[in-house]
């Protein structure tokens, strides 16, 4: 296989961005207490969302408020397979289609809650993909909240806001550290690729990309459904170490704890992506050390409550005012290193 | 005969779209009480210029107005201070009643009797104007918005009109309809600036004219000389 | 048949206070395309206005109600000075964006500075008495609530087409460029949208709060959500059309409350939601959307 100079480059800012990652992994294990291990780790979740976020909104660059639903798919769908049935017989009574009988090793789980999100991503999608800029925005708005109510609603299988519990934990922060270097690389590929460099010029340019032959439905299609996949892949990894899910965090403070984060380093760009869930999820660390000492609470990312959300709400809002772009803007990582555009 | 005291003076005006250049530096005045036509293919930067005088583009050097330098001057400001347009492609209020269209045209004023008494000189120079006053303005023709377009730039009581393409894409009869208007015009004191590709019917009623090619001026002169600049003539209605 | 005719009224008076928020979206969407998620605050404010007022100043039900409208109007003429001009010319998504920013901020201002429980205001419930019309039993709300609405609908419309801010709102939502070439400063256009909005953000922060009777810092959260979908449906920036998708949204609660076997109660949302995304998928931009030609918002 051939690259072209952009993809040749892109390889190595995916390199750069993965050394990073790993630093930060080694780091935290080797010198983190368990606490800062767990925000570590569930820094590395909302790495994982912002990257699928970003696969979608940076591409096509239509904003998608309904992501959160998507990773608590995955991870419903890989903790229902995976958790040990006597444990469901006691969580899931009721639950129907004898989902409550049976269990999976964590692999097989996981491939079937991606399965799965995949495809439920590929049936919205295809309403999503044709719809003006922000009518899809909005249609993703609606979507959130219609699998929130069935999450609420369906007890019986997903245990509403109640914890679904029993789920064996089988990640650790080195799991997850591989997993992020996986998912970077695929952004960056699919940012380099072909499909992506057309997306992008079409969302420029919509009616002259299309002039040119290019499906740019088509291509928001493939987008949207390879972020549905990572984001699959975020749930899964989030169900995995913490043992416990519910409903409640993915829903609209997740959406745009996540958002925020996108939008601060820079939609356009994996590296913007990165950036943006570092400096927000130590930022806001910090945020809530000064808010109510260092109290412990576990990777349940910021109920955003208080000051916290205060800070995060003007993250968005100077963001948008100032750099709309983000810090980022168009830049990858190697850009900063080296000047040759 | 002594020169009429000038009323718009530009003097190396740049307009800028992002980082495109669209006009180069260009040069022009037009003098209280006449009609300045300026020429020239599309995309010569036409538009840009009267953009420029309007304050909707980016630009750089000097636009004076009765003396005054507009560079900080607001779009608002500059049409309370008596510049009016009837803009490219008409831009008519589609979901306004011809009369809405009038009112809005007035918007700075607040003589209410004197307004009505406007609307209704209209109606009469434009009888069609009168018979669809509710009516939608998107529902009329394109010489009827046109005529409307140009009304509604005159409800303000400006002190000079910018005449943007008026007779573009006109039947050649509303065209002649539409240019007799701007000679009546003419003869009751209004200063105008033209932009037209029509050179002909322009040249006729103009006092003086400019010639504009990719964004810098090419030639200029009396509309008398134009008119008389054989090769120029063809060169500009080949382009027309 | 009295059933029935207590289920429209219910209809009739839900879709009337969605309506009444709409309209608050609507008017500011029409002239500058923003979504202003921020609107829900705007509501909240009122009610902790109620909450200062009552608790401070005076028991007069009347002072109270006065107050807290005048806070929701300057609050939201306030937040498009600080928060939204800077986006006033940006593209919908970068604005929705904002309004999510604000709206975030605000309710955590709430939190940090007030309280994140709930704060009973008694003041309103002299609005809620039961009164008898035509043998039923309805709530004197629910008839204060639609006559509200009819109330703002007519003084809405003889403000758009009699007075020339009206006119110039509405050639706005059309070319806001050639409005500020008529002379009309934009700055006003701009700060009269959300003056209304906010005048209509408190009518409905009375109703809600007479209603519910305490006020926490997610009370605007619901009334904004359905308010947006009421926009969607009847399209966005068609003032009529969010007047239509109020009481459609009204309709379609009620039906689902009177159809939905009672253990599907809690997938009302659900229904709802869906309902919209299929009118979505066939009006993508809306039952009564505007006319799309926007002209360059420079």
């Amino acid at each position: 296989m051939t690259l072209s100079p952009t993809q040749r480059r892109g390889l190595i800012g995916a390199a750069l961005l993965s050394a990073v990652l790993i630093a930060i992994g080694v780091l935290a294990t080797y010198f983190g207490s368990r606490y800062q291990i767990r925000i570590v780790y569930g820094a590395y979740v909302n790495l994982l969302v912002v990257i699928g976020l970003q696969i979608f909104m940076g591409n096509a660059r239509i904003t998608n408020l309904s992501h959160s639903a998507f990773m608590g798919i995955g991870a419903y769908v890989a903790a229902i397979c995976v958790t040990p049935a006597a444990t469901k017989a006691i969580s899931l009574p009721a639950a129907p289609f004898g989902l409550n009988a049976f269990s999976l090793d964590p692999v097989t789980s996981a491939i079937i809650a991606i399965a799965i999100t995949a495809l439920i991503t590929a049936l919205v999608g295809l309403f999503i993909v044709r719809m003006t800029p922000i009518g899809a925005t909005i249609a993703s708005l609606a979507v959130l909240v219609i699998i929130h109510s069935i999450f609420l609603f369906r007890t019986d299988i997903f245990k509403g806001n109640q914890a679904f519990f029993g789920i064996p934990q089988v990640f650790s922060l080195t799991s997850i550290i591989v997993v992020a270097v996986i998912v970077v690389v695929l952004a960056r590929g699919f940012r380099e690729s072909r499909w992506g460099v057309q997306l992008r010029a079409s969302a420029d340019d919509e009616t002259g990309a299309a002039a040119m032959g290019v499906n740019v439905a088509r291509l928001r299609l493939i987008a949207w459904i390879l972020s549905g996949i990572v984001l699959a892949i975020a749930g899964i990894s989030y169900a995995y170490f913490l043992g416990t899910i519910s409903a409640r965090p993915f829903y609209f403070n997740h959406v745009f704890l996540t958002l925020a984060m996108l939008i601060l380093g820079g939609m356009r760009t994996v590296t913007g992506a990165v950036l943006g869930t570092f400096v927000i999820s130590f930022g806001l660390e910090v945020v809530r050390w000064l808010e109510t000492g260092p109290v412990v609470v576990g990777i349940d990312l910021p109920e955003v409550l208080g000051l916290s959300g205060v800070v995060l709400g003007l993250v968005i809002v100077l963001t948008m005012a100032f750099r709309p772009q983000g810090i980022m803007g168009d830049r990858e990582i190697e850009d900063i290193f080296s000047k040759t555009k | 005969m002594p020169r009429p005291p000038t009323m718009l003076d530009i003097s190396d005006l740049k307009v800028f779209y992002g980082p495109i250049e669209a006009v180069h530096g260009i040069s022009l005045c037009v003098p209280e009480g006449q009609c300045v036509t300026l020429l020239g293919p599309n995309g010569a930067g036409k538009s840009s210029t009267i953009s420029a005088i309007c304050g909707t583009v980016k630009t750089s050097g000097s636009v004076k107005f009765l003396g005054q330098d507009l560079a900080n001057t607001d779009v608002e400001d500059r049409v309370r201070a008596g510049i009016s347009v009837s803009p490219e492609g008409r831009r008519v209020f589609s979901n306004l009643s011809v009369e809405a269209n009038l009112l809005l045209g007035a918007g700075i004023r607040r003589d209410r009797d004197a307004i009505r008494a406007d609307i209704e000189r209209w109606f009469r120079t434009f009888p069609i104007l009168g018979d669809r006053r509710r009516q939608m303005a998107g529902t009329l023709s394109g010489g009827e918005q046109q005529m409307l377009a140009i009304a509604r730039a005159l409800m303000s009581k400006p002190r000079i009109l910018l005449l943007d393409e008026p007779s573009l894409g006109l039947a050649p009869r509303i065209v002649s309809q539409i240019f007799e208007m701007i000679e009546q015009l003419k003869q009751d004191g209004m200063t105008i600036l033209l932009v037209e590709q029509n050179a002909r019917q322009a040249l006729r009623i103009s006092d003086y004219a400019y010639l504009l090619n990719t964004g810098t001026i090419q030639a200029e002169g009396p509309a008398s000389s134009f008119g008389q600049n054989d090769e120029l003539m063809a060169k500009l209605t080949g382009l027309g | 048949m009295e059933y029935i005719l207590q289920q429209f009224i219910n209809a009739l008076s839900f879709g009337a206070e969605y309506a009444l928020l709409a309209l608050g979206l609507a008017i500011v969407f029409s002239v500058m395309g923003l979504v202003n998620f921020a609107h829900g605050e705007v509501i909240a404010i009122g009610g902790y206005t109620m909450v200062a007022f009552a608790t401070l100043v005076t028991a007069n039900p009347w002072i109270i109600i006065l107050g807290s409208v005048v806070a929701a109007a300057l609050t939201s003429v306030l937040l498009e000075r600080v928060a939204f001009r800077p986006v006033r010319y940006a593209d919908p998504t970068t604005g929705l964006l904002t309004a999510f920013g604000v709206s975030i901020v605000l309710q955590n201002l709430f939190l940090l500075f007030v309280s994140p429980r709930p704060i009973a205001v008694t003041s309103l419930y002299f609005l809620d008495v039961p009164v008898d019309l035509f043998g039923i039993r309805i709530s004197s709300l629910q008839l204060f609530e639609t006559l509200a609405t009819l109330v703002v609908i007519v003084a809405l419309t003889l403000f758009l087409k009699r007075t020339i801010w009206g006119l110039a709102m509405q050639g706005a939502s059309l070319d806001f460029q050639m409005v500020r070439l008529m002379g009309i400063r934009a700055n006003r256009v701009f700060a009269l949208a959300f003056l209304i909005s906010g005048l209509l953000a408190g009518l409905a922060c009375i109703f809600i709060m007479a209603r519910r009777g305490s006020v926490d810092p997610h009370l605007g959260f619901n009334p904004v959500l359905m308010a947006f979908v009421a926009c969607v449906v009847g399209g966005f920036g068609s003032l009529p059309g969010a007047v239509l998708g109020g009481f459609l949204l009204g309709i379609v609660q009620v039906a689902m409350l009177v159809l939905l076997p009672q253990e599907y109660g809690g997938m009302k949302d659900a229904f709802v939601f869906g309902i919209i995304a299929l009118i979505l998928v066939w009006r993508p931009n809306g039952i009564l959307s505007p006319p799309v030609e926007k002209g360059d918002k420079v």
